[in-house]
């Protein structure tokens, strides 16, 4: 014997959920994510467990391996970037700057920075340090 | 005389446009943030905060990095426990860096972690001049 199975209308698709997942998503990427400017080279910044907690904001300056600089995303040369520190530094005394530099960097293109940015008169530098190699 | 006007239906308000901007919304998000897990040290810090000097001279312990990243203290290797050690002996001493400036960044950052880890609260890195 047949039996007739009666016919269900499919069910309709809410586009109400789909909604809210996206919502929840952009939320969710919007507060893990920290929206830096890149810079224009490769940095890997060195590794450290010994770090402290790396507050938001903040003007960035980018070490690459070899020398080259970069503020906030765009490449610039050292006396360029030091005058324009010292604009962002008159505007806002508090200026907090840290140095994103990459791990094999060498020295002679990271302390005489530091060096140069305390005369300029910036009283906060910190360098920035991951705790998990990438 | 008057004249009715034919009643319009009300346009319903489409929920498509609203999923593609926010579909636009997360994927910007997600492509221009960076996820990196970073932490800081710090390289300058304003007087307020930093250490005051002490009264007397302090004994000043002085960390060498040679140029191809290796921290050594007295000549030995620097290792948490040797620092800590000479650090008993002289508990207010100050720990000078002492970097060559051929030693990558991860080398000085590995010293300062070394030497933290050791317990030296009064940490100065000597900096280099600028080559002219």
């Amino acid at each position: 014997m047949k039996l007739k199975r009666r016919r269900q209308p499919p069910p309709q698709e809410t586009i109400v959920s789909l909604i809210d997942v996206i919502f929840f998503l952009l939320i969710f990427f919007m507060l893990v994510g920290r929206m830096d400017a890149t810079a224009p080279f490769e940095v890997s910044p060195p590794v450290s467990t010994a770090g402290e907690t790396l507050p938001k904001g903040g003007t960035t300056i980018a070490v690459a391996e070899d020398g080259a600089l970069a503020l906030n995303g765009e490449a610039m040369a050292r006396p360029a970037l030091l005058a324009r520190i010292r604009e962002l530094r008159a505007q806002k005394p508090g200026l907090f700057v840290r140095i994103n530099a990459h791990a094999e960097a060498r020295l002679t293109n990271l302390l005489p920075l530091v060096t140069a940015l305390e005369q300029a008169g910036v009283e906060d530098v910190v360098l920035v340090v991951t705790p998990h190699p990438a | 005389m008057k004249l009715t006007r034919r009643k319009r239906n009300m346009a319903l308000i489409t929920l498509t446009p609203l999923v593609d901007v926010m579909m636009i919304l997360l994927v910007f998000f997600m492509v221009t943030s960076s996820y990196l897990d970073l932490d800081m040290m710090p390289m300058v810090q304003s007087e307020a905060e930093g250490v005051a000097a002490p009264a007397g001279p302090a004994p000043t312990l002085l960390i060498r990095i040679t140029a191809n990243g290796e921290a050594r203290l007295r000549g030995q290797p620097l290792t948490v426990q040797s620092l800590a050690t000479a650090l008993q002996d002289a508990p207010n001493a100050r720990v000078l860096i002492l970097p060559s400036g051929g030693a990558n960044v991860q080398g000085l950052v590995s010293a300062i972690e070394t030497a933290t880890r050791a317990g030296a609260d009064n940490l100065r890195v000597v900096r280099l001049e600028a080559p002219e």
